[in-house]
């Protein structure tokens, strides 16, 4: 049987009369990417800070809390020196260069000066910042600064990775860089948490998907399953709105299934050629017809609208 | 999970590191001061003049100019030895109050340093105490820049006076705690003005620097009793001129109290802004 580095039942945070995380369950198994995807305000954070002590969840009996064997409740120093955090700002030592930077987290970890150093030129080669070991935070890229905050987390060798929205404001070429990374040490054997607003990431990089939506649970699954069990295989979109009038007719919404937003028009079928044909009688309008992605399944669990806390 | 993984003997893991243990409480309060020192001396030039600077402006502007028309002694000291005696304090004062007001308060809500401190194994008591810790550390330094300016010029005579930046230590970790519980408080960094003016300023005057806490107004004077910094300056003055009395038995009692209460609700408020 599988070990879980992470079981969670029952799960719920509320802040005044706001429900944070309602009732939220999930396990994860140990050397597995695990994702949580979600619009923002929807918990997935705070879900994470409650992993590592950072937050207190709402004292209810029945619920369980364990990571790597420790509840964060009664021994978060114990789950603390054996996870690695990369939480959602660069929160680094302006004033200091990288080396010191990590250096000050190595005496948090108890390194003695030897190990720490040898460890710190590890990290740096291993997030391709070698080169930048003795420049100061000001002068590093916004990719280079997130590697170093990445880098600082690893820095105890982690049994578990805590990533919150690691890639959000990167260029492709840092993204893939840090999948490509978070791929070599998940074969190493670290379970990895990540939080991520781009479905192409958690496609990616995601053994297991959690979708989140205000608090709760909505869907939880492999990746390839969600796309298989909650959308329809192919999409027709068509991006103004006018020519839709063409296709109305009464028996279309029994083939396909219709979303109506803003200026598009989304047809989803499992049948391509009836899109085809669809498509085929819009003549001038512009339309595009592809598979259905994770964000099809995101905004059909989540919804199109805003609400007040995004 | 072996050496010969498929990420290349280039990228194998450091197994130094193969068991991380918790670090034991001396050493997760070590890395928090740590932490602090390593900032506070990356701009050595900027952060260690001024205190310097400051008590030599001072004695050179009383020294040339009021300490002419002050002839009287004052607790048996020359006014110039008086005010340098209490200098030492003052200055382990602001220091501590500055790093725990708008220095607590960036960290905490600007720069998010904490956030990123708390993912180490250390906990927020570990991690506020440090803190107090770091302050008292700066009041012994910045008293000793004092003691140092005071010896050159012969205000204050050696050895024993290489005593004070201990009580210089005490009276930064006793302003921390208030400081901490003042910014436990504070929603906008600029409410810290009020302390300043409203608390710190007073004190400088009132709390026996400038002139003897016995020349207030009989019914001002309990109120100088009770504030922290008079308790301070007496301590100090008593270890520069070795000349001790019981009576500084109770001034010490003072401080160790004050740190133990109101540390107490300085830690219990500000971890509630840390781990909610």
């Amino acid at each position: 049987m599988p070990e879980n580095v992470i079981t969670v039942k029952k799960l719920n945070k509320s802040f005044g009369k706001l429900c944070a995380v309602c009732d939220l369950s999930f396990e994860v198994e140990a050397n597995t990417c695990f994702g949580f995807l979600g619009p923002n305000g929807a918990g997935k954070t705070t879900v994470m800070k409650v992993l590592y002590g950072k937050c207190l969840r709402d004292a209810n009996t029945g619920t369980v809390v364990d990571v790597l064997g420790y509840d964060p409740a009664k021994n978060e120093l114990a789950i603390k020196s054996l996870s690695g955090v990369v939480q959602q700002e660069d929160n680094l030592d302006d004033e200091l260069n990288v080396i010191q930077n990590l250096l000050i987290y190595a005496n948090f970890y108890g390194l003695g000066k030897a190990v720490a150093k040898r460890q710190i030129e590890y990290l740096l080669e291993f997030l391709e910042l070698s080169a930048k070991a003795h420049s100061r935070i000001k002068e590093l890229s916004g990719g280079m600064k997130r590697r170093l905050v990445i880098a600082r987390a690893l820095m105890n060798n982690p049994r578990l990775l805590i990533l919150d929205e690691p890639t959000t404001g990167l260029d492709p070429q840092v993204r893939h860089l840090i999948w490509g990374k978070l791929h070599q040490l998940k074969k190493r054997g670290t379970t990895i948490l990540i939080t991520t607003h781009y479905m192409e990431e958690a496609f990616q990089i995601c053994d297991e998907v959690l979708i989140m939506h205000k608090g709760k649970n909505i869907m939880c699954d492999e990746p390839k399953n969600l796309l298989k069990r909650h959308v329809e295989r192919f999409v027709l979109e068509v991006t103004d709105s006018d020519s839709m009038s063409v296709l109305d007719s009464p028996e279309l919404s029994q083939h396909v299934r219709i979303e109506r937003a803003e200026e598009t028009t989304r047809l989803y079928s499992n049948d391509t050629e009836k899109l085809r044909a669809l498509a085929n009688k819009l003549k001038g309008a512009q339309y595009y017809l592809r598979q259905a992605n994770l964000e099809d399944v995101f905004l059909k669990a989540t919804g199109r609208g805003l609400d007040d806390k995004q | 999970m072996t050496n010969s993984d498929t990420t290349g003997p280039h990228f194998a893991i450091n197994r130094e590191i193969a068991s991380p243990k918790i670090p034991p409480l001396w050493r997760r309060l070590y890395s928090v001061w740590f932490r602090h020192v390593r900032v506070y001396t990356q701009n050595i030039f900027s952060n260690a003049l001024p205190p310097f600077l400051e008590p030599l402006l001072f004695l050179v502007g009383i020294g040339l100019g009021l300490s002419r028309y002050v002839t009287r002694t004052m607790e048996g000291l020359s006014y110039i030895e008086f005010l340098g005696t209490g200098l030492l304090m003052t200055s382990a004062m602001f220091t501590a109050s500055f790093e725990c007001t708008f220095g607590t308060f960036i960290r905490l809500e600007f720069e998010k340093v904490y956030d990123g401190m708390l993912a180490a194994p250390i906990t927020v008591n570990n991690l506020i105490i440090g803190e107090i810790l770091w302050a008292g550390s700066k009041g012994l330094f910045f008293s000793f820049a004092v003691l140092c300016i005071l010896t050159v010029f012969g205000i204050i005579s050696l050895p024993y006076s290489l005593f004070v930046p201990l009580i210089g230590f005490i009276t930064g970790v006793m302003f921390a705690t208030l400081a901490l519980l003042v910014t436990s408080f504070v929603k906008t960094i600029n409410h810290f003005n009020f302390y300043f003016t409203g608390l710190l300023s007073p004190m400088f005057f009132f709390s026996g620097v400038v002139f003897p806490v016995a020349d207030l107004p009989g019914k001002i004077r309990p109120v100088a009793e009770l504030l922290p910094l008079t308790h301070s300056v007496r301590l100090a003055r008593a270890v520069c001129t070795n000349r001790y009395s019981v009576s500084l038995l109770a001034d010490l009692c003072y401080i160790i109290i004050f740190i133990i209460v109101v540390g107490f609700f300085a830690v219990r408020r500000l971890r509630r802004r840390l781990v909610n």
